[in-house]
């Protein structure tokens, strides 16, 4: 959970595994670091499974810039395809089972604070659309309702990528999916809808087609979280093998959908709104300060 | 065989883009020498979806990264045996 903890013994670096001596000499702790400066530091996530050119990945891969402090973060996923990727980041994960996510991480995040009083750690839950708005439903609403002070991102792909193409509540009306031959029955479901009535103190959705306002939202949802209320960002990360996207055109069917439906949104709360433009504030001044 | 993305040092290092570091799906693979003011592809893990090229040409309109058959790279680097660089030179 700090550099302290990756840090190794005196004459012992030399024998950990390259990745791990690079992390420690090149990585991101202990710093914010920036969309524009990727390729120029050992990032967080290691190489992993997850299909070439998913923008699942992509989005998961900028969430780790994003995150406003990696060394004080624990992230909560679950079956699906990105705990695949997220397992394999240098930032403690917790898988929860199927559907117990937003349970888990209220422990996580209430214990944390009883442990760690003077140091704020930031609990993020990470995992697909059927995970959150299907099976894991009812622990992200009610952890909504308790206004449990952590983030949950919902990467989704609108449909069960890592099982092989079943609908979820977030796929669209009429879709024909692999296992829904005659199309999906029902609308897309409005979670951020949802989340606003069970008094969610930020909400965004968003697609992976600015890397830099990916990362921004990300440190917004994660700041937001620690002193106000449970935020909740809703990404678009296609599937493209579910959806048949060829490869080189991921990103132009995430900047399609984003133009046609999905949009860039942005909700606060009052007291979101009142916190998040007073701490930009201070933190201009904190930059002018120090030129 | 597979292809994975080569980039055109000469072309590349004439612009101030960094647009493709931002864009492919893969950490630690598009990496950037900042000597040479250029990016460079870790061809042991890149997974060869275009995603890259689609940004340099589309995007960056510099036309920079080709895709080449895997044992066609000459001299690739590989972030596994020698671990992350801030420059090759
Ligand atoms: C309790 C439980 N039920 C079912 C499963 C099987 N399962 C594994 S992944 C998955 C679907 C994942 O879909 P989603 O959450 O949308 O994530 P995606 O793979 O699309 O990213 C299911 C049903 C499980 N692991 N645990
Ligand atoms: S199955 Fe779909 S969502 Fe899962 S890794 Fe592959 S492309 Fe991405
Ligand atoms: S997009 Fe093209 S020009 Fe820009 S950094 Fe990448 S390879 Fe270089
Ligand atoms: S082809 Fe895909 S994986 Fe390879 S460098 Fe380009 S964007 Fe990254």
């Amino acid at each position: 959970m700090s550099l302290k903890t990756i840090q190794a013994a005196p004459g012992f670096q030399d024998y950990l595994p390259k990745e791990y001596q690079d992390l420690l000499e090149d990585g991101p702790f202990f710093q914010q670091r920036k969309v524009s400066e990727l390729g120029s530091f050992k990032e967080a996530i290691e190489e992993h499974p997850m299909c070439a050119g998913c923008a699942m990945t992509l989005f998961i891969r900028l969430v780790y810039v994003g995150l406003p402090s990696l060394e004080h973060t624990v992230i909560c996923g679950t079956a699906g395809c990105g705990r695949l990727a997220i397992s394999q980041g240098a930032v403690p994960f917790v898988y929860g089972n199927y559907g117990d996510t937003n349970a888990v991480a209220t422990g996580l995040k209430r214990g944390l604070d009883i442990r760690f009083k003077d140091q704020p750690k930031d609990v993020v839950v990470m995992a697909g659309d059927g995970g959150l708005a299907d099976i894991g439903f009812h622990a992200v609403m009610h952890s909504w309702f308790r206004k449990e002070k952590f983030t949950t991102i919902m990467l989704d792909n609108e449909v069960y990528g890592n099982t092989g193409g079943q609908d979820s509540g977030m796929t669209q009306k009429g879709m024909v999916m692999k296992m829904a031959p005659t199309g999906k029955k029902f609308e897309k479901m409005d979670m951020l809808g949802l989340a606003k009535t069970a008094g969610v103190a930020y909400t965004a959705r968003i697609s992976p087609t600015n890397p830099t306002r990916v990362a921004n939202t990300v440190r917004k949802a994660v700041l937001i979280a620690r002193e106000v209320g449970p935020t909740f960002i809703q990404a678009y990360t296609s599937c493209n093998i579910e959806y048949a996207i060829p490869t080189p055109k991921v990103m132009d069917d995430a900047r399609e959908v984003e133009k046609d439906r999905y949009g860039y949104l942005e909700y606060f709360s009052d007291e979101a709104k009142t916190y998040w433009e007073e701490s930009e504030k201070e933190r201009k001044r904190l930059r002018k300060a120090e030129k | 065989m597979y292809t994975v993305a080569e980039i055109d040092v000469e072309i590349c290092s004439s612009t101030k883009c960094r647009l493709c570091t931002q864009f492919c799906p893969e950490g630690n693979t598009i990496l950037y020498d900042e000597t040479r003011g250029t990016a460079y592809v870790a061809v042991d893990r890149c997974k060869g979806c275009e995603i890259c090229v689609g940004i340099c040409d589309d995007l960056a309109k510099h036309h920079a990264i080709k895709m080449v058959p895997i044992d066609q790279v000459k001299d690739g680097f590989e972030i596994s045996k020698v671990g992350f660089k801030r420059s090759l030179v």
